[in-house]
């Protein structure tokens, strides 16, 4: 009996699902393909994405003069700007153009992934094993997500600080 | 709701998200020079425009309802005790409708209320 169920609680999915690290696991150094990282950014970006959102959300009701305003108010709003327009106020904004950009590009990549569109034909497994549902197009569109990012943060902060 | 109807909904909200965030950055300093985009009266006009005006509330709907959830399904990865679902299905559900309500206030009272 005893030796059943260890043989049991080694089976892959028996130990997948003894696989408690959760959130924290997701910034294992130990995870080094790209696809992994890919997995830990989008998560990453998104929570940074909405945290800014509901700044934004919080920030642009000052336009109307904040949460006890009745309507639009220019000098409530000259006031947010005067707090948000400064040199942290746009490198914020030029990491925000970098997280969304990411998020979005990869985001596609995700949607077309999960409805099959950019899986290849499945195959017999050739050394060195690697899977062939992760190679050509899904990596280069992580690497389009990176440097889409990277393009669009410089041509942002450009506009920003120029 | 299934959460498989709850995944599509998340990839539909994406999509319209990022046509809709590319648009609103392009407002803010390629469309419209970044200077100009900030004054109040461009801003003024963008909200009281019908087309703009609605634009932004779909926006402010589409990435909360895609944010939400997106944070949602990272807390059900996190535990899966029938309690935390429960919990954060109810919490996420409750955040987004408050934060939508807040900023709907903002186009509505922009779009409508006495400029002072």
């Amino acid at each position: 009996m005893g030796q059943q169920a260890k043989a049991a609680t080694n089976e892959p999915g028996e130990r997948a699902a003894r696989n408690k690290r959760g959130v924290a696991g997701w910034l294992n150094p130990l995870n080094t393909n790209i696809e992994r990282w890919a997995y830990v950014f989008q998560r990453v970006t998104g929570l940074a994405v909405l945290a800014y959102v509901i700044g934004h959300i919080g920030d642009t009701s000052f336009f109307v003069g904040g949460p006890f305003g009745a309507g639009p108010n220019s000098a409530s709003w000259a006031l947010d700007l005067s707090a948000t327009e400064n040199v942290f106020g746009h490198l914020v904004l030029t990491m925000v153009v970098l997280v969304v950009v990411y998020h979005g590009i990869n985001g596609v990549r995700l949607i077309l992934a999960e409805y099959g569109v950019i899986f290849q034909k499945p195959a017999r497994p050739e050394y060195p094993y690697k899977p062939k549902s992760l190679r050509t197009v899904q990596k280069h569109l992580v690497w389009v997500a990176v440097v889409g990012a990277i393009l669009a943060a410089l041509y942002s902060g450009g506009i920003l600080f120029g | 709701m299934r959460e498989s109807t709850i995944m599509q909904i998340q990839y539909v909200t994406a999509v319209f998200a990022i046509g809709l965030v590319t648009l609103h950055l392009l407002m803010q300093g390629v469309l419209v020079p970044y200077g100009d985009a900030l004054m109040f009266q461009k801003v003024l006009s963008l909200y009281k425009d019908a087309v703009n005006g609605a634009l932004l509330e779909i926006l402010l709907i589409v990435v909360l309802a895609h944010g939400f959830n997106g944070l949602r399904i990272i807390l059900l990865e996190w535990r899966q005790t029938a309690g935390w679902t429960k919990g954060v299905n109810r919490t996420a559900l409750f955040a987004a409708l408050v934060t939508m309500a807040y900023g709907t206030r903002t186009v509505i009272l922009a779009a409508t209320g006495q400029v002072s």
